[in-house]
């Protein structure tokens, strides 16, 4: 799959800057870079949910799930929550086991716990196959045990479904587990792209390696 | 006063043909204009809410403006387009319940519109980046929203009904207060304390202030469960 090269302006400050990206299918592809370099924006871009300057789509043709920061909870049980996005009940009971929350399938999701509303609607979106998966720090809401379980259940929806994974992270450790390869935003650009081994061992540019170093790579 | 409220409650528990009378009136008009306004106003709430459109933010001023709106003026704009020299007199409604609950329905529709607006304002964005991130239509989309404002409907249409219940300068300018025919507790009340007989008034008072407390009760309960 590759994006249209794109530009967003937020209050006449360009806030990206974006090249072509090719992103292959059946691979995971994590996105990092600092706070502010446009990494929530660019997966908001290319799931549809905003458009970028020219107003054009930057990924057409292919059917896009986005998983938000925040997802929200439909005021429904667990259970039905996941099972709003593909009536497989006998899917959403293994998603759910796999991600420790089959004991609250019956529960009200609006009274889930942080951690426990991230799995549910990591659930709800692998419940459907698309050929591009963005997930906005699927994670950071989870402790180590369920952050195992739900890079499990992404690395499997990937290799079962061939769908392109776009991983955004704060954690290189998740990126170096996960990604195949990895993207590195900063300030609204793209400043290195690569496979995964390649970039955390080798980084090409200097920012990219200020920032590795900052997480101790 | 102590043997005026025995006399109000012996009243009430004798079945006091006006009282009932009024009671079936105020029942008619408020349940009426209640629900017409919660069938406009809803739809109308969630619009705003939801939506980002031109002038929808001057339909928002507006909105609130009616909000505050003081019945008697409400009155006064339905008596003259209603009386004698009004463009709509060949229908006839003034004094009728009919004009009462178009006076109501003017007044609390924006009550429901302003409620649902601030609720649907604030769930919405979160709600549909979800939706469309999992690529929900928007028919299902609005369907998820509904199921989210279930609560803030019931809650809009109590506070309308409330509103309703206790107005007095609308339907008593329309109504006229004329008994057996458009006479409602809160006019009746002015009318019989006017006249010096508080039996009624303290009656028709008594049974208002308990409706209005299990509306509130009721309101307590929903937003209670609301926040969970």
């Amino acid at each position: 799959m590759k994006t249209t090269a794109f530009t967003k302006t937020y209050n006449k400050r360009v806030v990206l800057n974006l090249p072509e990206l090719e992103l292959p299918k059946g691979q995971i592809t994590a996105v990092i870079g600092p706070n502010g370099s446009g990494k929530s924006t660019f997966a908001k871009i290319l799931a549809g949910i905003e458009r970028a300057d020219d107003r054009r789509p930057v990924l057409s043709g292919v059917s896009v799930g986005y998983l938000p920061q925040k997802s929200f909870p439909f005021r429904m049980s667990t259970e039905k929550n996941i099972l709003q996005n593909g009536n497989d009940p006998a899917c959403a009971s293994a998603l759910m086991k796999a991600l420790g929350i089959e004991a609250l399938a019956g529960q009200s999701a609006k009274k889930l716990s942080g951690g426990e509303t991230a799995r549910m609607a990591l659930c709800r979106i692998l419940m459907r196959r698309y050929a591009l998966l963005i997930l906005d720090e699927p994670t950071a809401a989870m402790d180590m045990e369920s952050t195992l379980a739900a890079e499990e259940c992404i690395r499997r929806y990937c290799d079962e479904t061939g769908c392109g994974v776009l991983l955004i992270t704060h954690s290189i450790s998740q990126a170096k587990r996960l990604a195949d390869q990895i993207i590195v935003l900063h300030e609204g650009k793209l400043i290195e792209q690569g496979d995964t081994e390649r970039v955390l061992a080798s980084p090409r540019e200097e920012q990219t390696r200020r920032f590795l170093e900052f997480f101790g790579v | 006063m102590g043997s005026s409220i025995r006399k109000a409650i012996e009243l009430i528990l004798s079945a006091d043909p006006e009282l009932l009378n009024i009671l079936s009136t105020t029942a008619k008009v408020c349940l009426t204009s209640s629900i017409l306004a919660l069938v406009l106003g809803v739809p109308i709430g969630i619009l705003l809410g939801a939506e980002r459109f031109p002038g929808r933010k001057v339909l928002l001023v507006l909105n609130r403006t009616l909000i505050g709106m003081p019945p008697v003026v409400c009155g006064l704009l339905f008596y003259m387009l209603f009386s004698g020299v009004g463009p709509f007199r060949h229908l006839h409604w003034l004094f009728t319940v009919k004009l009462m609950i178009l006076a109501q329905v003017v007044l609390i529709t924006p009550i429901i519109v302003g409620v649902m607006e601030t609720f649907v304002a604030d769930t919405a964005p979160a709600l549909r980046e979800t939706t469309r991130g999992l690529g929900f239509g928007r028919l299902k989309e609005y369907r998820l929203l509904m199921n989210e404002c279930l609560y803030s409907i019931f809650s809009a249409y109590l506070l309308s009904f409330a509103r309703a219940i206790a107005e007095v300068g609308a339907v008593a300018m329309v109504g006229g207060a004329i008994a057996w025919k458009t006479n409602v507790m809160t006019t009746a009340i002015m009318m019989y304390t006017n006249r010096g007989s508080f039996t009624l008034g303290i009656a028709l008072g008594l049974i208002l202030l308990t409706l209005s407390l299990l509306v509130n009760i009721v309101l307590s309960v929903m937003q209670g469960r609301l926040s969970r």
